[in-house]
């Protein structure tokens, strides 16, 4: 089962193009849901105003080649390897769903536009990837979600306690739940309720995407933008932050 | 929390809990572990002992080291400051019991990894004064912390105490204590053979110079509660010199202490126009309290009234000319480490308004009344001595105990025991660990008894501001205002003008008379049964509505022991103007109060002071 | 001076709810990340500033008296006992400080129970633990009974 590409065999309801149309949509909606963020916050302004301070006030002046470096170590540390997270769990749970959710829409990409039909057999690694990818966002997700979200870890509230920073988190969750719920209904061969369940991961796949301009999806440009600029500012000079010290004064 | 809420009922049962995880509540874990090997000791605190209480920034200095080693200081030496200070009443015996031991808790201290500067050429600590050493004192409070985790038993943190619970077998005798999680909201009964209650003393009772966010900046923490008092009186606890109110002469604003500016670095204070006002205005101030007028150093208190009578004679600013004394970077160092450590928002008043202490003078003022025990004034519980220096009528059996029965204290809780400050109020909480130890030790086998119907019955009051909100507020559409319940905010505002108004306060230049003191009664009494009808949205609030019952309390037992003190008797902490003299004759005594709980009455008595060094 | 969190640092890690001796460093709702809900019960402790591992929090002196302008950063290192402050005025001027923090190492505190226990003479006497050892004088003072019972 978990070889197979559960995509092709929704060809009975939609065709590949409808499918292909849809995801080109959703990528769609993140760009256009981040851009309106951005405009609606004055974010980009903000974070220009931020660069333009940083270089007047830089006691060392950085060349093309240091702000290379410094962006190839930002890409390296704080997003390849989730760097900046201190906590562990953290960083760990972070991992698995970054790279669980690349895997899996990765996946999910190559099987729509390269095998849509059932006549064109898909490599079974595809499949299992898809499915390896949707099980590490879970596992990160639902322990981040019942044990390590900051409000419930350290502020007492129950995890079922929702607000606007869970909308993320949630549409995730209940997306990726649903997808495979939906691979494992499908195989059932009922097609009624592969159609219920395969509404809901619509209804839920949508929602991430489309509330990108009120949830905590566009902080994965955010982050790597504010990572960068933290490094710029501790190598060019111009953080206030007081620089480490060179002594010890602990006796061992 | 929702009305139908998962609240659970949590309880603790223990040898020895402590109330509060501060200076005093470290000092007494670690002790009581020394001497309690196999004892259950519990330490809860209302925030984390990590950072909890007065010391949260840290110190630059510790200001109760006689330095016996050196022959610098002897015990005595140390009652007859704290004598002179307060203008002649102190429990000497308490005074003495801490000079006596503090040498070795600062001892330990610096063995613990605290660093104490060290005079250069002597090799001694550094003084900043006859008193006082200086240290690098900013993780002083976490260092301590590591000591009390070291031998509690359990620690917990972000637990409010609201209430002390009475044996229901025998006669005012401590069982215990209850209160609520501020994360989950989890009702937690403690139960106790002893209880050492070591909280904070109060801040926000009066009006703050300041009025916004800076309210914030009080000068004693504003997380100082006045739970040590607000727990033990309503239980009838014995208090005394809760007239002895504090006011600070500190950096505008900011209030950056002056110690180190005053005594290490040698600066002066000037009027706005760099005279030097406090000699001129000895004579004055002898009319005023005679010969306490000449001690040397000069009472704070008289310190105090000189620089307020300057200002109200239009001198004013008042300022530390600190220009005249920075003239080598390790001075300067001094300077700014001396804030750095204990106060860090007067730097920032300094880097804000563009004052270089090298270059300028600073502003100096009188701060807003606090009640505390353990600094220049000693509020508190009236406590029993040592067995081996107190007179026979100030101690009966243990050392620290209360007037109700295994119910001990230690720092700003225990009045009488001026000047200890950190390193003696942790000393204090020692001798408390010791003796509940003792006193445990003794009972073995007599464990107090909670009563039910009491647990029920506090369970409802304490979380009575969370339903009070939820019901009222369908009332009203939205905002703050609801005819029918006062949020813990407004209520603490309301507290802190009656007090500045009518208690001797910044607005009235501390002075209070017989009838204001009598309007403030009136209208605390509006405003203690005003405290039924809090609403408190979360569990952030619900700490903030007992936080508020505490200090309405409090101020109550204030603004009682100050119309029964009828004399001046620290003119620049607070005045009677019906009564402007000191008045040896009838009033060199302490004065005490005890609430009875069965009747809501109010009594209040003398107790003799007595010296018992010459 | 009260608090305050830059978006573009803080992770919301919790840090600073938890060391908040006045409980007034939360989560927001709608970014899940920290910032100052009652800055009128800020005291400017700075625990939570030194705290955070992403150094994400910093203080606006209070408005009531610090015009804008200035800041006043931390750098805590712990393991080196260690710690940094950078002041930068108004009108530009930088001061920067050093000072220790500890000599011995975290966690390096002997617990109470590890000495040895006392015995029955020290326990019904007023020495305190370590003592007379930790006084550096021979005996602990008391005072003679006449003048004990002197009143």
């Amino acid at each position: 089962m978990f070889t197979s590409n559960p995509f092709a065999d929704l060809t009975i309801f939609f065709s590949p193009l409808v499918m292909q149309v849809y995801i080109v949509l959703m990528i769609l909606l993140v760009a256009i849901g981040t851009l309106f963020d951005m405009l609606h916050k004055g974010s980009a302004r903000f974070f220009v105003r931020q660069w333009r301070r940083s270089r007047a006030t830089a006691a060392r002046p950085l060349s093309g080649m240091d702000s290379a470096f410094l962006a190839a170590g930002t890409l390296l540390k704080e997003v390849a390897t989730s760097g900046e997270f201190c906590n562990l769990k953290r960083r760990i749970s972070h991992l698995l769903m970054f790279y669980g959710f690349l895997f899996y829409l990765i996946t999910t990409i190559v099987m729509v536009f390269v095998y849509p039909l059932p006549a064109t057999p898909t490599p079974a690694f595809l499949p299992v990837l898809w499915n390896i990818g949707a099980l590490m966002v879970l596992t990160g997700g639902y322990w981040f979600f019942f044990f390590l979200r900051v409000d419930v870890a350290k502020e007492g509230h129950s995890p079922f306690r929702l607000v606007q920073a869970d909308l993320f988190i949630v549409s995730l969750l209940v997306s990726v739940s649903f997808a495979l719920i939906w691979e494992l209904v499908q195989t059932t061969g009922s097609l009624t309720a592969t159609q219920i369940v395969f509404g809901i991961y619509m209804l839920f796949t949508t929602l991430l995407f489309g509330s990108v301009p009120w949830s905590k999806f566009a902080h994965m440009f955010y982050k790597p933008a504010a990572a960068y600029q933290k490094r710029v500012e501790q190598a060019n000079g111009s953080s206030n932050l007081p620089t480490p010290a060179d002594v010890n004064h602990i006796v061992r | 929390m929702a009305l139908f809420s998962s609240r659970k009922t949590r309880f603790v049962d223990s040898d020895i809990l402590i109330i509060g995880g501060g200076f005093g509540g470290c000092g007494a874990t670690y002790e009581s572990r020394f001497w309690g090997r196999n004892l259950k000791i519990v330490l809860v605190e209302k925030a984390n002992i990590e950072r909890s209480g007065a010391v949260a920034h840290g110190l630059s200095a510790i200001n109760c080291y006689m330095g016996m080693q050196w022959g610098e200081n002897q015990p005595e030496d140390h009652v007859r400051y704290a004598r002179n200070d307060l203008m002649g009443l102190v429990r000497e015996d308490l005074v003495f019991d801490i000079a006596r031991h503090v040498d070795a808790t600062v001892h330990k201290f610096e063995e613990w990894g605290l660093p104490i500067m060290k005079n250069q050429e002597t090799g001694r600590y550094l003084r900043e004064g006859r008193w006082q050493i200086m240290i690098h004192g900013e993780s002083y409070k976490p260092i301590i912390a590591e000591a009390a985790r070291k031998s509690a038993s359990e620690v917990y943190n972000r637990i409010m105490v609201t209430h002390l619970l009475m044996d229901k077998t025998r006669p005012n005798r401590v069982a215990g204590a209850v209160g609520f999680s501020v994360r989950d909201g989890n009702y937690y009964v403690f139960r106790a053979k002893a209880v050492i209650v070591a909280a904070g003393g109060a801040s926000h009772i009066y009006k703050a110079r300041s009025i916004g966010e800076g309210v914030g900046r009080t000068w004693y923490a504003p997380w100082s509660s006045a739970s040590a008092y607000g727990l033990l009186i309503p239980v009838g606890a014995k208090m005394t010199q809760m007239e002895n109110k504090i006011v600070l002469a500190r950096f505008k604003d900011g209030y950056g202490p002056v110690g180190a500016w005053f005594l290490l670095l040698k600066a002066y204070a000037t009027n706005a126009y760099g005279e030097r006002y406090e000699d001129a205005r000895f004579e004055e101030i002898k009319a005023l309290v005679g010969a306490y007028a000449e001690q040397q150093p000069v009472p704070t208190c008289l310190r105090n009234h000189a620089m307020l009578e300057e200002i109200k004679a239009g001198r004013g600013p008042i300022y530390m000319q600190t220009q005249e004394v920075l003239d080598s970077r390790e001075k300067e160092e001094i300077g700014w480490e001396d804030f750095l450590d204990m106060t860090i928002g007067q730097a920032v008043v300094w880097a804000s308004q563009n004052i270089d202490p090298r270059e300028r003078p600073s502003e100096l003022i009188t701060s807003e009344p606090y009640i505390m025990g353990s600094h220049a004034t000693c509020s508190g519980a009236w406590a029993s001595g040592p067995e081996d220096c107190a007179p026979s009528d100030y101690q009966w059996g243990y050392n620290r105990m209360m007037s109700i029965d295994g119910l001990f204290g230690a720092g700003d809780t225990i009045g009488g025991s001026a000047h200890k400050f950190s390193s003696g109020s942790f000393t204090e909480g020692r001798i408390a660990g010791k003796s509940a130890v003792k006193y445990v030790m003794d009972q073995a086998g007599a464990a107090p008894q909670v009563d039910e119907a009491e647990i029920k019955r506090l369970e409802e009051s304490i979380f009575k501001p969370l339903e009070n909100y939820a019901v009222d507020r369908n009332e009203i559409v939205a905002g703050t205002v609801s005819p029918s319940y006062l949020a813990p905010l407004q209520g603490l505002q309301r507290l802190e003008k009656i007090m500045d108004e009518y208690a001797g306060g910044i607005s009235t230049f501390y002075v209070a008379n017989e009838p204001m003191l009598k309007r403030g009664l009136e209208l605390l009494t509006m405003l203690k049964e005003d405290l039924d009808h809090l609403g408190a949205e979360d569990l952030h609030q619900l700490q903030r509505a007992w936080e508020l019952n505490h200090r309405v309390w409090t101020a109550e037992s204030v603004t009682r022991h100050t119309l029964y003190r009828q004399e001046t008797r620290w003119p620049g902490y607070y005045y009677r103007a019906d009564f402007p003299k000191l008045d040896d004759t009838e009033w060199h005594v302490f004065t005490a109060s005890q609430y009875d709980p069965k009747s809501g009455e109010w009594h209040l008595s003398k107790l003799p002071v007595h010296h018992i060094i010459d | 001076m009260p608090t305050f969190v830059y978006m573009t640092r803080c992770d919301g890690c919790g840090e600073c709810v938890d060391i908040c001796p006045s409980d007034i460093m939360h989560i927001d709702r709608t970014y899940r990340r920290a910032y100052n809900i009652e800055p009128n019960f800020c005291w400017e402790c700075y625990s939570c500033v030194k705290a955070c591992p992403q150094q994400a929090i910093d203080v606006r002196g209070y408005a009531d008296f610090a015009p804008l302008g200035h800041s006043v950063r931390v750098l805590r290192e712990e393991e080196k006992g260690m710690i940094s402050w950078k002041i930068k005025y108004r009108d530009g001027r930088i001061k920067e400080f050093r000072f220790p923090i500890r000599t011995t190492p975290w966690g390096s505190i002997r617990p109470p129970a590890d000495y040895s226990a006392p015995d029955a003479t020290s326990f019904e006497s007023s020495l305190l633990a370590h003592e007379p050892e930790a006084l550096k004088v021979d005996t602990l003072p008391t005072l003679p009974p006449s003048l004990k019972n002197k009143v």
